[in-house]
């Protein structure tokens, strides 16, 4: 196929989607077109015409409602508290250098090397009833741990401990457009911190800020494994509910539905992350 | 596991070795952050690893009552646990090798070719990003219902190359444009055919980082989780699944335990490996850094 590149501009247009027909075939298949299939197959029926009667039941049903709205606030809690847990630990690593700077990096990006399986074994270990915590707060006398596990602080502490290095890198590749002259500049002129960081810093970062949610918020929506194995089991987030009600129920019309309505609450976000991402490969290329 | 790193954890910078030799004062902030981070990160990890090797450990003590490799062998023993190990290679070897022979002469073709609707096909592959991941696994499970894929080898196989596209496109992408377009050039003007071009000058080039990407997708794949579950329970059980039936029935904490240090420590080594090899910011633009 690369000797077909000699043969002039024509072999090495049709070569060229020759190969990235493949890959691009199985997009097609296996993410295009499910989504697609998913939002006309819950609304028209082949033989019965069209219904809504799959989202008036969810829209109706005070279940599905709580689990909606569970996961609507654990993904702003979780995403928010991501970045109010970053930001500190990226301005840090943006103006300083040194080994313990470096040592705090390699720390805090650490998680990425952690498959969430483990992370969720890890945090019963430690938080779970009669855990490390509870065993040292027994040898000081003190009283027990009210566990987070089971209940929705469990999936929001493991998420934010999971979720913790992409959200430090990407918050790092935004302060990256800060320059500390203009850092040094402002606190030559008397500025303090806190002025610092809202009237210097922060308007420059803004659009990393926006992505950083946006990307947070796209993975928290739909998480499954650690608020499955860690967060209540009543109500439950959008993840696992629509896991047992297309495994467990049988139901895959209605898990579709709840599928497709966590596609319209994350569509602004995803339209954010893509234009960022598409403008920001523009600029390189 | 989270996604990947544009940046590599365990390089320091020349600069940070220059500011150190000009003996900077105390670095408080680093510190009491390194402090947090080491109880936070850490502690959890190494109280896992301490259960491992804890033959009894009953609360409250602080630390185990006998230590041991008792578990190690009962757990090492387990029929299901070596099953699922098995299963897990070779689902995870035959996606990373489908996976590399259909990406990376596509990702050759977007950095090198111009072809119709090369940028849109080649963002088109970030739309696997743009929706949240369950419930894209949800519409595919759909789909295989109907194709009777469910609880099978195959549609696990199918369902996770999916999620390998982008990365195995995007990182290699990058690969093939860091190439140095003057070496070819010398090599064609000296004669070379377009195909040794390729073997002796281009590929050796690119070949560290299309390495990090097999690495990479090869350990991400072995413990994804999401869509093994949904796509392949209750018939094709990975080792992932049989994790999650260790902490959910609660058999003996060890089981668990043991496991997890024994299927941690050779997946961390492999990414620092693929960490090594790569450029520090082959990653910083999929992230939309």
């Amino acid at each position: 196929m690369i000797a077909a590149l000699r043969s002039g501009a024509m072999g090495g247009r049709l070569s060229g989607l020759l190969l990235v027909a493949l890959p691009v075939a199985l997009l097609i298949w296996l993410v295009l077109w499910p989504v697609l299939q998913a939002m006309v197959g819950t609304v028209y029926f082949p033989g019965t015409g069209f219904s809504i009667a799959s989202y008036t039941y969810f829209f109706t049903d005070a279940y599905s409602l709580r689990n909606l709205w569970l996961t609507l606030w654990v993904t702003a809690l979780t995403s928010v508290l991501r970045v109010v847990v970053a930001m500190p630990i990226a301005l840090y690593l943006r103006f300083r250098t040194g080994s313990i700077a470096a040592l705090v990096q390699a720390l805090a990006l650490f998680p990425m090397f952690v498959p969430s399986v483990l992370v969720a074994y890890a945090f019963i270990r430690v938080l779970g009833p009669n855990g490390i915590v509870d065993t040292v707060l027994v040898a000081l006398h003190l009283p027990k741990l009210m566990s987070p596990y089971l209940t929705p602080a469990g999936p929001i502490i493991g998420l934010v401990w999971d979720g913790l290095p992409l959200t430090l890198l990407l918050l790092l590749s935004g302060l990256g457009r800060v320059s500390i002259a203009s850092v040094d500049a402002a606190r030559d002129l008397g500025a303090g911190s806190w002025t610092l960081f809202t009237r210097i810093i922060l308007p420059r970062i803004q659009s990393s800020i926006i992505v950083t949610l946006a990307f947070n918020v796209l993975g928290l929506f739909s998480a499954f494994t650690l608020p499955f194995l860690l967060g209540p089991a009543s109500p439950e987030m959008m993840g696992p509910y629509m896991q047992r009600t297309f495994s467990d129920n049988a139901d895959p019309l209605n898990a579709t539905t709840q599928a497709v309505i966590t596609f319209a609450f994350c569509a602004a976000f995803g339209l954010i992350y893509v234009r960022a991402i598409a403008k920001g490969r523009k600029g390189t290329a | 596991m989270t996604d990947l790193a544009p940046i590599s954890p365990f390089d320091a910078s020349p600069s940070a070795v220059a500011r150190i030799a000009r003996r900077a004062p105390v670095d408080w902030t680093g510190i009491a952050f390194l402090t947090g981070l080491a109880v936070v990160i850490l502690l959890p990890l190494v109280v896992t690893a301490v259960w491992a090797f804890a033959e009894v450990w009953r609360f409250p003590a602080i630390v185990p009552q006998r230590m041991g490799l008792g578990y190690w062998q009962e757990t090492l023993s387990r029929h299901d646990v070596w099953q699922a190990l098995w299963l897990s290679l070779s689902i995870t070897t035959t996606v990373t090798v489908i996976s590399a022979a259909i990406c990376f002469p596509a990702a050759y073709a977007f950095a090198r070719l111009d072809f119709p609707g090369r940028n849109m096909l080649f963002l088109a592959f970030l739309s696997v990003q743009a929706f949240p991941k369950f419930g894209l696994i949800i519409a595919t499970a759909t789909i295989f219902l109907t194709l009777h894929l469910i609880g099978t080898f195959w549609g696990v196989v199918l369902i996770q190359l999916v999620g390998t596209l982008l990365y195995m496109i995007w990182i290699p992408v990058s690969a093939f444009q860091g190439v140095d377009r003057r070496l070819e050039e010398a090599a064609r003007d000296v004669g070379a055919s377009p195909m040794r071009v390729f073997w002796s000058i281009t590929l050796p080039q690119a070949l560290p980082t299309l390495f990090a990407a097999i690495l990479i997708t090869f350990v991400n794949t072995f413990y994804e989780t999401d869509a093994a579950w949904l796509i392949g329970l209750p018939n094709v059980r990975t080792m992932p699944m049989v994790m999650i039936s260790f902490i959910n029935n609660a058999l003996e904490v060890q089981y668990g335990a043991v496991l997890f240090v024994f299927l941690w420590v050779p997946s961390f080594l492999l990414m620092l490996a693929a960490r090594r090899v790569m450029g520090a910011d082959a990653f910083a633009k999929g992230f939309g850094g």
